[in-house]
């Protein structure tokens, strides 16, 4: 039984539907253009270079810690590029390059790469490391003074501060309409509702995130706001503003739905969208932070391995 | 091979092979030079076995190591024993190779020890002669006092994908199957026989006599576990004691009564055979015939790199030699240009949860795998479901980061099934 003739052996199955991690990751990367690319556009040339800066320095990041890990290179499957798009689209234009540098450094090193890179990271990368340049240089993260120097056809005051100050009244003459079409100031990739919205449907539609936890995360802030809103209609604002505000969207579809960090079973993704959507509008609301959206996705990506521990009966096992 | 489709919002559906409205006669292929047999029996290291290399074996004879060994094969042709060496397959299982250089014209006798036992349809009969049929039927189930069999079902449909031989059967010889499921109704004196077949099949399967259910077209509706499951879940079970259930496959309950009808065993066996260029052919080959003779006659060339598979592109296994024979439970042999064999990578799992929608067995394979690739294969099977397993690979198939899945999963039961049996004898 012995010829020259090398045939491939392997182990079943023979086939693979061809998805991969890097085309994930270059859908995921397109779709946040959707957004990414209006808030250039409001923004100009800064903020272009505030989301390059951010993709470059996320990929360098993990390139470094390859080499000092010694492991394999893995920018190539996208991950890093990814994590760098989505803190950019958290960041005001005006963010310097080393707030830019350093949060990077925080997603891919701190957020991904120490707990042993891809799919090992217990809380969203990017979202860490927002929170951490967030609470450690909080003037250059405040929105209303950030973009003080642009020259806006729109009321240039940051949504969620005005109805934390000044009650629900503040917020009643800014239409919906507007804040969808990204008429309000905040992050880069934040404002354009419509995009967001799009790229994430788009995203649902091809598999690439779990439509699950998207839904229970909007219907967690729609129902909180709401109840909020009948128990006193003068001092908080309704459900339609607290979803097109803030990071809301980009929480909903790009930052909650992140895969390591979440379920995959149906009422675990369920409970965990909930339960962000409704400590979003709760920190919101009665908390002494601006936006929730951050800090609820921390606490709902801690809660994860607890609430994917409800899952069904394996064939064979139980009655 | 069949794409992961635009949208992903649904699970992926793979379904099987569905036979035509009449089908084309399966091909037959000439006469091979040679032909193998894998006997699951160690060769005796002192050349003291029933059979040596220079025996004479005739058509249909029953070839053992020793006289009363549970496994032995049928010479699908007869002629002179050439060789006899050790061979180990998957998961270092060890097997004997007999090779049989086949007599041309008068030389080829018929074997007639089972003529005489073919007159008393019995058990012990089956059992002696008949488990090397096509189809592999499998009878010790039987013989085991502990599990009473209640019910014998036969399987009109097929495994896996692209093989499409057990439907061959049902839709070209009802009859054949219904004498088979009559004949082990006797035998046995079990009267519960189902019949389990593809839906567009139903209709022809009526003729059979026995129950008939049918299972959707989806991978892996068919799968023993999964039927065995359903036609649990369907009766009444109200004492909750798991009955035993006899599978065979159509084809081979059509050797069975075609033995027993006539007095010969069947030794050809139905393969699909996929070639390179994705042609799809029913081919009929005597048991033991080599590789080598089945992609010459189709004129397939093998290079570097290329893959050989035996059975469906989901459960069945490659191959590293031409020499690799037809097996009696060889459903399709595909062949695969180096081009198309996917990579499988190193990534470790990103927790995407593809694995666990379309598990059928509803296992956490996200958190199996983090276990398996440990090596902590204990905690896999306490805590993660490892043996509720049915084998059906979909969870490599849809893997993002290309994880072998499948391949983890056979290696950890395979270790602690191991690990088992050596506590066991040194107990």
């Amino acid at each position: 039984m012995h010829n020259t003739l090398k045939l491939t052996v392997s182990h079943a199955p023979f086939w693979h539907n061809g998805s991969s991690i890097s085309s994930k990751s270059r859908n995921i990367f397109l779709a946040s253009l959707l957004a990414v690319i209006p808030g250039c556009l409001q923004y100009g040339p800064a903020a272009v270079g505030v989301v390059t800066l951010a993709i470059a320095s996320a990929i360098l990041w993990e390139l470094a810690i390859n080499f000092i890990s010694r492991r394999p290179i893995s920018i190539g499957d996208g991950n890093a590029a990814v994590i760098g798009i989505v803190f950019a689209m958290m960041l005001p234009a005006t963010t310097p390059w080393w707030a830019v540098v350093t949060g990077t450094f925080f997603a891919v090193v701190i957020g991904k790469e120490i707990f042993g890179g891809i799919g090992a990271n217990p809380f969203n990368p990017a979202v860490l490391a927002m929170t951490i340049v967030m609470v450690s240089w909080s003037g250059l993260f405040d929105f209303n003074a950030a973009l003080l120097n642009y020259d806006f056809d729109f009321m240039a005051v940051y949504p969620l501060v005005l109805s934390k100050s000044f009650g629900a009244s503040a917020v009643d003459s800014i239409s919906l309409v507007d804040l969808l079409m990204g008429k309000q100031i905040g992050g880069i990739g934040a404002t354009f509702g419509l995009g967001l919205i799009v790229a994430g449907v788009y995203l649902i539609l091809r598999g690439y995130i779990r439509w699950e936890i998207t839904v229970s995360f909007l219907a967690g802030i729609f129902v909180a706001a709401l109840g909020f809103k009948i128990m006193d209609p003068t001092q908080y604002a309704g459900p339609g503003f607290h979803l097109l505000t803030g990071y809301s969207l980009l929480g909903a579809f790009f930052l909650a739905t992140e895969d390591s960090s979440s379920p995959v079973n149906f009422i675990p993704m369920v409970i965990y969208g909930l339960i962000g959507g409704i400590l979003t509008v709760m920190i919101r609301n009665i908390g002494v932070h601006i936006d929730g959206v951050l800090y609820a996705i921390l606490i709902i990506n801690l809660v994860n391995p607890i609430v994917d521990k409800i899952r069904p009966k394996a064939l064979g096992k139980g009655v | 091979m069949i794409k992961r489709s635009f949208f992903g919002l649904v699970k992926p559906k793979l379904h099987y092979e569905t036979i035509d409205e009449a089908p084309a006669e399966p091909v037959s292929i000439s006469t091979p030079k040679q032909v193998k047999f894998f006997i699951d029996q160690v060769p005796d290291e002192n050349g003291n076995g029933l059979i040596k290399a220079g025996d004479q074996v005739k058509n249909g004879q029953k070839v053992a190591m020793t006289a009363d060994a549970p496994s032995y094969v049928i010479a699908s042709r007869a002629g002179q024993i050439s060789e006899i060496s050790d061979f180990v397959g998957l998961l270092g299982k060890k097997y004997t190779v007999v090779t049989i250089d086949v007599a041309s014209g008068q030389a080829a006798a018929d074997d007639d020890s089972f003529k005489a036992a073919s007159q008393a349809p019995t058990l012990e009969n089956a059992a002696g002669f008949l488990a090397g049929l096509p189809g592999k039927p499998d009878f010790t189930v039987f013989f085991n006092p502990d599990k009473k069999v209640k019910a014998i079902v036969v399987c009109g449909a097929d495994r896996d994908l692209l093989t499409c031989t057990n439907q061959y059967f049902v839709r070209n010889n009802i009859i054949a199957i219904k004498t088979g499921i009559d004949l082990l109704c006797r035998m046995t004196g079990i009267s519960n026989a189902i019949l389990v077949v593809p839906q567009h099949l139903e209709q022809v399967a009526g003729s059979s006599g026995a129950i008939v259910k049918t299972v959707d077209s989806e991978y892996p509706s068919a799968h023993p576990e999964l039927i065995m499951q359903h036609l649990l879940a369907s009766e009444d079970n109200a004492s909750g004691t798991r009955t035993g259930i006899a599978f065979f496959s159509a084809e081979a309950v059509c050797a069975i009564g075609a033995a027993f009808n006539t007095g010969q065993l069947p030794v050809d066996k139905i393969v699909t055979v996929v070639t390179k260029d994705g042609q799809k052919r029913l081919v009929s080959v005597p048991i033991g015939t080599p590789l080598r003779d089945i992609l010459s006659e189709f004129n397939e060339t093998l290079n570097q790199g290329d893959r050989v598979i035996f059975g469906g592109p989901m459960t069945g296994f490659s191959v590293y030699t031409t020499d690799y024979p037809v097996m009696p439970d060889t459903d399709a042999i595909i062949v695969q240009d180096s081009s198309q064999v996917t990579e499988r990578g190193d990534i470790a799992c990103i927790n995407c949860g593809e694995c666990v929608r379309v598990c059928p067995a509803n296992i956490q394979v996200n958190q199996l795998i983090r276990f398996l690739e440990a090596g902590q294969y204990e905690e896999a099977a306490d805590q993660y479901d490892l043996f509720s397993c049915i084998e059906c690979g979909f969870c490599s198939y849809v893997c993002e980061s290309r994880i072998p899945v499948f391949q983890h999963i056979k290696l950890a039961k395979h270790t602690l099934e191991s690990m088992k049996a050596a506590e066991e004898s040194n107990a």
